[in-house]
């Protein structure tokens, strides 16, 4: 069974007169014990996408059209009061810069306890203390400093700690929004093997933002490319991140000009070209491919028409018409 | 005309020796800790040269380029360039010899002035400096500067906010900036990692079009060694303060000697390995620069001390930058501080 079930989600943004239109009819289904990378630039609607899910979006945000459905429950409608109590024990979010979220004032042991307490008022404080312990080890922090104050933890540590306090109601499924990003190489590649473990220890689902594609290849099997609010390529992240001998199996353009914005260890010592211009502005409405404008592979159809979604390969699809041609 | 002129010409731009960056704790004077940030640094920078240092957080490579630029003093050691002692001059002199090395930073949402158009961002420090007798003269330059920033057309962009453009346009605005003094040496710390991905690879290929037609040199500080490995010429790899492998890019990162290099690079891949590239991730924190281990600082998470059987020399002895593999012209030789990197390979 599908842990979440997210179809034609739409969501605008008042802005004065206008509005904007972060996230333009997405679906999206995880599986229990599946992990999702969900990647693209800024702007392009991932981190909306994923606020959704826990309704968590900025007051003026609106979902005008979609379903969200959670371990077989529809969300969309719910009072706060009924998402209150999802939250946390269905779904946890960790936040962008999360670790700086931590109160300074208070020990990180306290912290956790307190998110027990307040989510789930009938454990006893002899459990949730219990549980506290069995968290903080669990995330790799040794107990020994579980009575520490978040400004004695590093960045990575601290990281972890949330991590840990986001598990606190066992969820069954967690939300990451950048989990990695204002961390050192070392530390992020300890906290991506951290959410990999965790995942097959607790069967926890796992949506992961990133704009990092090498963080999603290291922890999800299933990749997701949003560029301005919409899906333009999903699949397995193996298939889709695949690039052996400068060979790329990705089909979408955008796709393949993300995956060369970073260097390739492995492979040849060459600075990629990288992307020109911006996204499209998503006050106004767009005709043909939202990616035509910086599209190094642009057609005429792509100015005038959008691209359906065909499948490549079971599982793996793409919204461009460069596919759809080598499809027929 | 010899091969060797691939290499710019030989002038030194910036030689650092001995550098030490000390910072004194907070707390009562008996239990005072020193902070040794940077302990005991030297390299070189000729020419036309891209030199990256690579490390952690908290390695100490920002220090560096803070003591560079003299935004910090440092504790001793010396930093010549131009022919004067960075170290030691103050004042007037100072003032003279920054104008030639110039600085970009980390976020370009926090380095602009968000009241300030680009045309007062750019042209600042020819006021600051006296350069360009009139304020047409000026105006010039710094469309000359927006316009090898590639930030086009210059007359209409100049007249804009930060807020007004994307992080990339940001980040040439400081590129111009820096630029407009025709500076020797640019000290860049981390100046893609907060932009776009897509961004990014722009930025880079700007920086390095500007060495090609400029011959400016540049300190590159980052995190990310496959960045440093494509864009640098040569690659420092910093630990906890100290220097622990250099050599040119390429053969680095081929054979990488010392194991924090090898541990880095391990970080830093993205092939198809999941598992074993977290299995060979570092156990534990970077040790604080307050409490630098004996012997190698290296060694309590260094995976070979411990394949190794722990041997006493790691502990004991302070390991010094050796010559691995000779480069053409010494400073480009592979070098490493480890005990053990003939056995390492």
């Amino acid at each position: 069974m599908s842990v979440l079930r997210i179809s034609d989600l739409t969501i605008d943004y008042r802005l004065g007169e206008g509005s904007v239109r972060a996230v333009d009819h997405v679906s999206l289904e995880i599986e229990a014990g599946e992990a999702v990378g969900i990647v693209g630039e800024s702007g392009c609607g991932k981190t909306t996408l994923g606020l959704s899910v826990p309704l968590l979006l900025p007051t003026n945000a609106s979902i005008s059209d979609g379903q969200i459905v959670l371990n077989g429950e529809s969300l969309i409608g719910r009072s706060e009061e009924e998402m209150n109590h999802l939250r946390w024990k269905s779904v946890a979010f960790v936040f962008q810069g999360a670790m700086n979220a931590l109160n300074p004032v208070h020990r990180i042991d306290k912290q956790i306890l307190e998110a027990i307490q307040t989510h789930e008022p009938e454990t006893s404080k002899d459990d949730a203390q219990a549980r506290v312990l069995e968290l903080i080890e669990l995330v790799g922090i040794s107990p020994s400093r579980a009575k520490s104050y978040p400004h004695e933890f590093s960045g990575g540590m601290r990281q972890r700690a949330m991590i840990a306090m986001s598990l606190a109601c066992r969820p069954s499924l967690l939300i990451a929004d950048e989990p990695t990003t204002a961390l050192d190489v070392i530390s992020q590649a300890q906290i991506l093997a951290l959410l990999g473990e965790l995942r097959r220890q607790e069967n926890l689902s796992l949506v992961m933002i990133s704009h990092d594609l090498s963080a999603i290849k290291k922890v999800c099997d299933r990749i997701v490319v949003m560029y301005a609010g919409v899906i333009v390529e999903s699949g397995p992240t193996d298939t889709v991140l695949r690039r052996k001998n400068g060979v790329v199996t990705a089909a979408h353009p955008y796709t393949k000009a993300l995956m060369g914005a970073h260097p390739d260890l492995s492979g040849e010592r060459i600075l990629a070209p990288g992307l020109v211009g911006n996204p499209p502005d998503l006050s106004k409405p767009i005709t043909g491919c939202r990616f035509a404008a910086r599209c190094p592979e642009a057609m005429e159809v792509c100015r005038t028409q959008t691209p359906p979604t065909v499948t490549i390969t079971p599982g793996h699809s793409a919204a461009c018409h460069l596919a759809v041609r080598s499809a027929s | 005309m010899s091969e060797k002129n691939v290499i710019p010409k030989n002038e030194t731009v910036l030689s650092v020796s001995d550098l030490v960056v000390r910072f004194e704790g907070g707390g009562r004077q008996s239990k005072k800790k020193i902070v040794r940030a940077v302990d005991g640094v030297s390299f070189e920078i000729v020419r036309g040269e891209i030199l990256a240092l690579v490390g952690e957080s908290g390695c100490g490579k920002s220090t560096i380029a803070m003591a560079v630029m003299r935004l910090l003093k440092p504790t001793s050691g010396q930093i010549i360039s131009g022919g004067v002692n960075l170290a030691t001059i103050h004042g007037r002199a100072l003032q003279r010899a920054r104008q030639r090395i110039q600085m970009i930073f980390q976020d370009p949402f926090g380095s602009l002035d968000p009241r300030q158009t680009v045309m007062e961002a750019v042209s600042e420090p020819l006021l600051i400096h006296k350069v360009g007798d009139s304020a047409g003269e000026r105006k010039e330059m710094v469309f000359e500067a927006l316009r090898m920033a590639q930030l086009n057309p210059p007359e209409r962009l100049s007249e804009n906010f930060p807020h007004e453009l994307s992080g990339g346009q940001r980040q040439r605005v400081a590129i111009a900036s820096a630029m407009i003094l025709s500076p020797e040496l640019v000290v860049a710390d981390e100046p893609v990692s907060m932009l776009d991905v897509s961004a990014r690879a722009g930025i880079l290929r700007l920086m390095m079009d500007l060495r090609d037609r400029l011959g400016v040199s540049y300190l590159f500080i980052t995190h990310d060694l496959a960045t440093a490995w494509v864009v640098a010429d040569r690659i420092a790899v910093v630990y906890l303060g100290r220097i622990v492998e250099t050599g040119p890019s390429e053969v680095l990162v081929k054979n990488p000697a010392h194991p924090y290099t090898q541990a880095l690079l391990n970080a830093s891949q993205d092939g198809d390995a999941t598992i074993s590239a977290a299995a060979m991730v570092l156990k534990g924190e970077a040790p604080s620069a307050a409490a630098v281990p004996t012997g190698c600082r290296f060694h309590p998470r260094c995976p070979k001390y411990v394949e190794l059987g722990k041997p006493e020399s790691c502990r004991s002895e302070d390991p010094r930058l050796r010559v691995i593999k000779k480069g053409e012209i010494t400073r480009r030789d592979h070098s490493a501080a480890c005990h053990f990197t003939d056995e390492v390979k």
